[in-house]
């Protein structure tokens, strides 16, 4: 997918000025914590099963190589044909080379972020395939030549408005209404239906790869990741190399903590696993599976200081939590994924350098941290990128400058507070009589949009400092 | 400047404190300085404010300025080490100290940054739990006042209940509660001068939480919330009182709100 | 290409990963053990699974034996679409069932487009999840849990477990007998989506309705509590 992240500031604006937008985004920012918490506080065992599965991520992470090794001899022998690519380019050609021996012309696909990375779509349509997306919200966002919003609800930005009008444009369905919500999805669920059962490929995600079994397993609630898995004669699931768990119930233990975290569900409608192409007495089930393990920059994640990212879930609490999200929409952060953890990941997938913007995108608040089923401090590792930019000079010379210059006063504390002094006194009288200065020397950022209180009297330490040689003075009387 | 101690002729069980001022006090809001002094000795402790403090780090240390962060961070330990607990009007600080100067350093440093970290309080943390005596009640004229958590307070540090049953039991304020008390004001140090436009977004959304409570008078534990917050309302010309939560413990409101006329 | 960004995407993990032997892992993962238990709705087994299901936005039902779940799948179907026709997988259980009792007319095998109505056996019942669980083969085939308009699932009572670390054991002795199935299906809800403004829809691209019959013995009021406690929220 192309990156427009070096726009961070520019693309936050225009989602700013959409003020209807911004309406909905703050009541999803408002309800979505409080169904979360809802189910949280309905699962008793909420912070032990944190803690367990930390334990057994950290587990999979140190040994991923094993756990690979096993998933893929496991698979292997499950009939699938695996495949790995280190590069974007290698997946999407892997699962072009598999589509075209097929003759394939027609591919039903499921929700998949690691093949929005990589742009397999665009790449599939090169190629002369037609490619639909059958996650409504998926269906919704590709439709209106969009991106996803949101890596859980990729069209959560659109209106039910927006989403009549799409759906009477590009449906040749004659006069009708489309009036609730429930008649839309009524009719992608039509329209779609025939798409499934036409496609000869159905390539969809999976959301985590069992080691000790050869299964993917594939969790969603509308059920159409089980159609494209199960209705065309191949399949290719496409995933990254970090989604692996020793046992199966350490899958079914990750959902309890996954799915709670995404919708405030106890459990999504549909939790498959999928061994392989279709067993002798199968009735149905595709003939040919293909699993196709992604690294792109994985290995390398694991192998520095951002280990702790590999173990996201996906869920998406943390931008439902995110006060910036809620701010400026996913889109602004201009490629896959969004929120705090999409400015931790988009860094290291593609580079520091086009998406310097996003580890500044936050305040510490802490809030995503709190929430993260997974317990990732994305906080601490969004300043440890900006720690990365600021000795590699990708921070603006102004910041770097200002910055070292108070760190380097603030060590004087003599000369800290003699100008400090002199500093407030300036501010006084700018600020004279109304409280407020309008516009403060060298605080550009600042007084675009606010007004900037004005100091009282002297500092403190100075005022300290006065009041105690008069106490003394008094003494010596 | 040389340290100073506040009352010379105390009983020695009276535990010593430093108080670590922020430089955003000493430099805007001088007030709440001498509010939390005079709480600290109402409280029966023994105040001590060391001279060379300067400034906690932060800005540096989110800035990812790590070495200028380092060298504040072992500056400011040495300036509290001999006190028998830190305390901070601010919550951002006080997590800074007790949180973030642990991950920050290493070796013997690391050591007397947990060390410190182990005695550090922010103000209203100190004063509901950990100070020898209660505070005095005092007359405050409004009762119309809610309260902001600051996000380092809240979720660092755990304060929540503290500043509400401190207002409750030594003014008699029953704090009128926002609808959204966790979500963040947009302040976070140098975000809100990186990012102008989203930080004054996320201003207007707390303040409009504010507005909705009714309550006449905003107060908090964080200058830099309160300073961002009180600019913002003053660019909207929204009417509301902003002030420290120190000054209304102690009840002197005699100075301006912030930003107000002085 | 592929086995040359295999080999080289092993030896960057080799790197990464702590040295260690098979067996250290081994060990290692033994240490791990298993996740907490997770909390259910009230302390027995079958009155948690049919609470669960309640609040999946699942119905249910009980049938003390196989007779009466077949009369209970025909009131079902004439209630919903005054008819006795359906299509239900080759499992020998569907099959062995007194359908003419009731009149019923089974068609076995795999749904078509079109058809509303199917009926499967689950292997298994999750009271944690509200979910029952079946595996592919001769007698369910993947596709009629998913195209119908509406889908009954009949599990016995004597096959509802408590949680999902229960479930794996007992999937793991079926394929120890037949083999690993295609694919295990765990399914706990009608079909549903909230892509649209947050708007909660069933009936996305699956079923529209998801009915649960429990067969045999239920401990007392089981059922009646069930509904009594998710009729109130
Ligand atoms: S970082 Fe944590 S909260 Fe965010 S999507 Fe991943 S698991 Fe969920």
């Amino acid at each position: 997918m192309e990156q427009k992240s070096d726009t961070f500031l520019a693309n936050a604006a225009t989602a700013m000025n959409d003020t209807a937008a911004a309406q909905r985004r703050d009541i999803m920012a408002a309800f979505t914590p409080i169904i979360r918490q809802q189910s949280i506080d309905g699962f008793s065992s909420y912070e032990p099963t944190r803690k367990h599965l930390k334990r057994v991520r950290q587990h999979t992470l140190n040994h991923l190589a094993h756990y690979l090794a096993e998933f893929e001899t496991q698979a292997l022998a499950n009939g699938n044909h695996v495949h790995f690519a280190r590069t974007p380019q290698e997946l999407n050609s892997t699962v072009l080379d598999i589509c075209q021996q097929h003759s394939a012309r027609r591919i039903a696909k499921g929700k998949s972020m690691v093949t929005e990375e990589t742009g397999l779509t665009a790449e599939l349509e090169k190629a002369g395939l037609q490619v639909i997306e059958t996650d409504l919200g998926e269906y919704i966002v590709q439709q209106a030549g969009e991106t996803p919003s949101h890596i859980v609800g990729p069209a959560l930005h659109k209106s039910a408005d927006d989403v009549r009008q799409l759906f009477l444009d590009i449906h040749p369905l004659g006069e009708r209404e489309l009036e609730h919500t429930s008649d839309m999805v009524a009719e992608a669920r039509e329209v779609l239906r025939t798409h499934f059962l036409q496609a000869e490929v159905g390539i969809i995600g999976a959301n985590a790869l069992i080691a000790e079994n050869g299964y993917a397993m594939l969790v969603t609630n509308e059920g159409n990741g089980d159609l494209c898995a199960n209705l065309p004669p191949v399949l290719v699931i496409c995933t990254t190399i970090d989604r692996v768990l020793p046992r199966a119930e350490d899958a079914t233990a990750m959902l309890r903590l996954l799915v709670r975290s995404a919708t405030g569900q106890p459990q999504t409608c549909y939790t498959s696993f999928y061994s392989g192409p279709r067993r002798a007495q199968d009735q149905d089930g595709p003939v040919e599976v293909h699993i196709v393990l992604l690294d792109n920059e994985r290995s390398d994640i694991l192998d520095s200081e951002y280990r702790g990212i590999l173990e996201c879930l996906r869920c998406g609490a943390c931008l439902n939590h995110c006060p910036i999200y809620q701010s400026v929409g996913g889109h602004a952060y201009g490629w896959v994924y969004q929120g705090p953890m999409g400015s931790v990941l988009t860094p290291l997938l593609t580079s520091l350098e086009q998406s310097a913007a996003l580890p500044n995108a936050c305040t510490a608040c802490g809030r995503c941290e709190e929430v993260c089923p997974a317990d990732i401090p994305l906080p601490a590792m969004l300043r440890d990128l900006r720690a990365r930019e600021y000795t590699e000079k990708l921070t603006p010379a102004r910041w770097r400058f200002g910055i070292a210059a108070h760190a380097w006063l603030a060590q004087r504390p003599r000369l800290y507070h003699s100008l400090s002094g002199i500093a407030v006194k300036l501010l006084r009288l700018l600020g004279r009589r109304k409280g407020y200065l309008r516009h403060l020397p060298f605080a550009g950022g600042w007084s675009s949009q606010r007004d900037f209180p004005a100091p009282q009297a002297a500092t403190f330490m100075q005022q300290l400092h006065d009041k105690q040689r008069r106490e003394r003075q008094r003494h010596e009387h | 400047m040389n340290d100073v101690s506040s009352d010379q002729s105390v009983p020695s069980e009276r535990p010593t404190v430093a108080l670590f001022i922020t430089c955003l006090v000493d430099l805007f809001r001088p007030s709440v300085g001498f509010a939390s002094l005079s709480l600290l000795q109402r409280a029966g402790c023994e105040v001590v404010i060391p001279g060379q403090q300067t400034c906690c780090g932060q800005p540096a240390y989110n800035s990812g300025d790590y070495r200028g962060a380092r060298a504040l961070a072992r500056q400011t330990l040495k300036q509290l080490e001999a006190a028998d607990y830190v305390v901070v009007p601010s919550g951002s600080c006080a997590g800074m100290i007790s949180e973030h100067y642990p991950r920050l350093l290493e070796g013997p440093w690391r050591e007397r940054a947990l060390a410190v970290a182990a005695k550090t309080y922010e103000l209203n943390a100190f004063l509901h739990s950990v100070a020898p005596a209660r505070l005095p009640v005092v007359k405050v004229k409004t009762d119309s006042v809610a309260y902001h958590d600051g996000c380092a307070g809240l979720r660092e540090l755990h304060v929540r209940k503290q500043p509400r049953e401190l207002l409750h039991s030594v003014c008699g304020i029953t704090v009128k509660e926002l609808q959204q008390p966790e979500v963040c004001c947009g302040f976070g140090g140098t975000f809100c001068a990186k990012m102008p436009q989203i930080s004054a977004r996320m201003a207007d959304n707390k303040l409009k939480d504010v507005q909705a409570s009714q309550a006449q008078l905003l107060c908090g534990g964080d200058m830099g919330c309160l300073l961002s917050l009180a600019g913002r309302a003053s660019r909207n010309g929204q009417p509301i009182e902003v002030r420290h939560v120190a000054e209304l413990l102690s009840g002197d409101l005699s100075a301006p709100a912030i930003g107000k006329d002085t | 290409m592929s086995t040359e960004a295999r080999s080289a995407i092993f030896a960057r993990l080799q790197t990464a990963s702590a040295e260690a032997t098979a067996n250290d892992i081994l060990r290692e993962s033994w240490a791990l053990g298993h996740a907490p238990y997770p909390p259910l709705p009230c302390e027995n087994t079958e009155q948690a699974f049919l609470t669960n299901v309640l609040s999946n936005r699942g119905t249910v039902d009980h049938a003390q034996d196989r007779s009466a779940a077949v009369k209970a799948i025909g009131r079902y179907l004439y209630t919903h679409y005054r008819t006795q026709r359906f299509v239900a997988g080759n499992d020998p259980r569907l099959a062995a069932m007194p359908w003419r009792d009731a009149g019923l007319l089974p068609r076995f095998g795999t749904v078509e487009v079109g058809e509303p109505l199917t009926v499967g056996f689950a292997r298994l019942g999750v009271a944690e999840l509200g979910a029952t669980v079946s595996w592919t083969g001769k007698g369910n085939p993947s596709a009629n849990n998913l195209l119908a308009e509406h889908h009954i699932t009949l599990v016995d009572s004597a096959d509802i477990v408590a949680t999902s670390e229960d479930a794996w054991p007992r999937i793991q002795a079926d394929m120890e007998r037949i083999g690993r199935p295609r694919g295990i299906n765990f399914v706990a809800g009608p079909s549903s989506t909230a892509d649209i403004e947050g708007q909660l829809v069933c009936g996305a691209h699956g079923p529209r309705a998801w009915h649960v019959i429990v067969i045999g013995k239920l401990p007392k009021d089981a059922l009646a509590n069930a509904l009594a406690t998710t009729a109130d929220k």
